[in-house]
């Protein structure tokens, strides 16, 4: 990643955090809020690659924990493995297929919860499968996945270098 | 020649991540170098408040404005000029009646939980500036931190009764873990003297009261205090919660026996913090 967009992604992941941290928290559905700072690795790897994905992913994941009370790099752990999963996948898949974001962002954040709460309730933070874990997953997988086409745009004006249409291994 | 070098970055990168933050969750969690991750979470939590007040200053009358719009359905199609005189009416009126509630839960907590028990306790009043800020800890956010006097462990109540305890300490803010919580561990007591466990089991379900045995007298409806035992974490006599069910197993030493707060956990917006781990 260049200087350029390391900055880039540090400001969408400030921005992202401060949007979580006020819009998204007030939104809820059954009892539960959305999570779009998932949303971030996965929109890095599908444009750029796993390690763009794995990176924004710790970044987006370190700044979450900041202000969750759970296990701080958790979210950054999982961010990591997700970020790098999805750029890893996504570079094999057919590129022209149209909406492949949003399925992967659907899926990948599934993941991503469920490896939340597992990883969790295995360093001891067995209240994490107390909650209604099918809740969380659809709350926070299908507005990842309604919002998962402007997430591609942003990184892709964050991670592009200005004279690439996009990055290799990512999806155009 | 160039793919597998770049698979062996990507490796490299993922491994180099993957390291770090194992290695942060080993310092958060066993305590060597918890003051140094803790001092980052309360550094971020310095930073971001002003910034989150700020935008929800900003978006709450938006938001409100176009709650009022959604209510009003189909009627004011017939003519636009009345429609947006409607919508502005409504937004305020909207404003009003949120400032109106959140007056009223502020004089029913200054009136009402000033509890025999916990009168004679210094406290501060808080705003609840945040609520679940994740989806897997029942917690609030308020904005009363280490300078107004509150503390770590310091109990916190809400209109009806506790609420919670204080588990992270920032300057100017704090967090409140609710009873709801899986974490959260209280020693109640019911009934004469008879004492229990009451334990959160996850946000938005009842609490679970442990350790009443089968011979215990308990009936629907009780109401449970804290216990306030030799060393207890919170004074005795705050109210809890009450009673929703209880279940005899045969053949098992404890009865099962479930609980609901008293106090409104999912519509705070404002608690009392009272600053007993200072005073005890």
């Amino acid at each position: 990643m260049s200087g350029r967009a390391v900055v880039r992604a540090l400001l969408v992941v400030a921005v992202a955090l401060l949007a979580q941290a006020t819009v998204v928290l007030d939104v809820r559905l059954g009892g539960m809020s959305p999570d779009i700072m998932f949303l971030l690795p996965i929109a890095a790897g599908v444009v750029a690659g796993p390690v763009e994905g794995a990176a924004v992913g710790f970044l987006a994941g370190f700044a979450a924990d900041l202000l969750t009370p759970t296990p701080l790099g958790l979210s950054a752990l999982v961010g990591t493995v997700v970020g790098f999963g999805v750029g890893a996948i996504s570079g094999s898949l057919v590129r022209e297929v149209r909406g492949l974001p949003t399925v992967v962002a659907l899926g990948a954040s599934a993941v991503a919860v469920m490896l939340y709460a597992v990883l969790g309730a295995v360093l001891g933070e067995s209240q994490f499968l107390h909650v209604n874990l099918p809740v969380v997953v659809v709350v926070v997988a299908v507005p990842n996945a309604l919002l998962a086409g402007p997430a591609v745009r942003l990184m892709r004006w964050a991670l592009t270098p200005p004279d690439q249409g996009s990055v290799a291994g990512g999806i155009r | 020649m160039a793919r597998p070098r770049r698979s062996r970055r990507a490796l490299t990168t993922l491994l180099i991540l993957l390291l770090l933050s194992v290695t942060i969750i080993t310092l958060d969690e066993t305590g060597h170098a918890h003051f140094f991750t803790s001092g980052l979470k309360s550094l971020a939590s310095d930073i971001y408040s002003p910034l989150r007040r700020g935008v929800n200053d900003v978006l709450d009358p938006v938001g409100r404005l176009f709650a009022g719009a959604v209510d009003y359905g189909s009627l004011e199609r017939e003519n636009q000029k009345l429609q947006n005189e409607i919508l502005a009416i409504e937004g305020q009126r909207s404003a009003v009646a949120a400032g109106q509630r959140q007056l009223i839960e502020l004089e029913r907590l200054q009136a009402t939980d000033r509890l025999p028990s916990i009168v004679s306790l210094p406290a501060v009043v808080a705003q609840v500036t945040a609520q679940n800020v994740s989806d897997f800890a029942a917690t609030v956010n308020i904005d009363k931190g280490g300078d107004q006097g509150v503390r770590l462990g310091d109990p916190v109540v809400g209109p009806g009764g506790l609420v919670g305890e204080v588990v992270t300490v920032h300057h100017g803010n704090a967090t409140v873990r609710l009873l709801t919580d899986g974490k959260s561990e209280i020693g109640v007591s019911f009934g004469h003297r008879q004492q229990a466990t009451l334990e959160g089991v996850g946000p938005n379900r009842s609490l679970q009261i442990q350790y009443v045995p089968s011979t215990a007298a308990v009936s629907r409806g009780e109401l449970i205090e804290t216990s306030g035992l030799q060393g207890a974490a919170l004074p005795p006599g705050i109210p809890v919660a009450r009673v929703t069910s209880v279940h005899s197993v045969v053949g098992a030493a404890d009865k099962q026996v479930w609980a609901k707060p008293l106090a409104d956990l999912n519509g705070l917006s404002y608690v009392e913090v009272i600053l007993w781990s200072g005073s005890s």
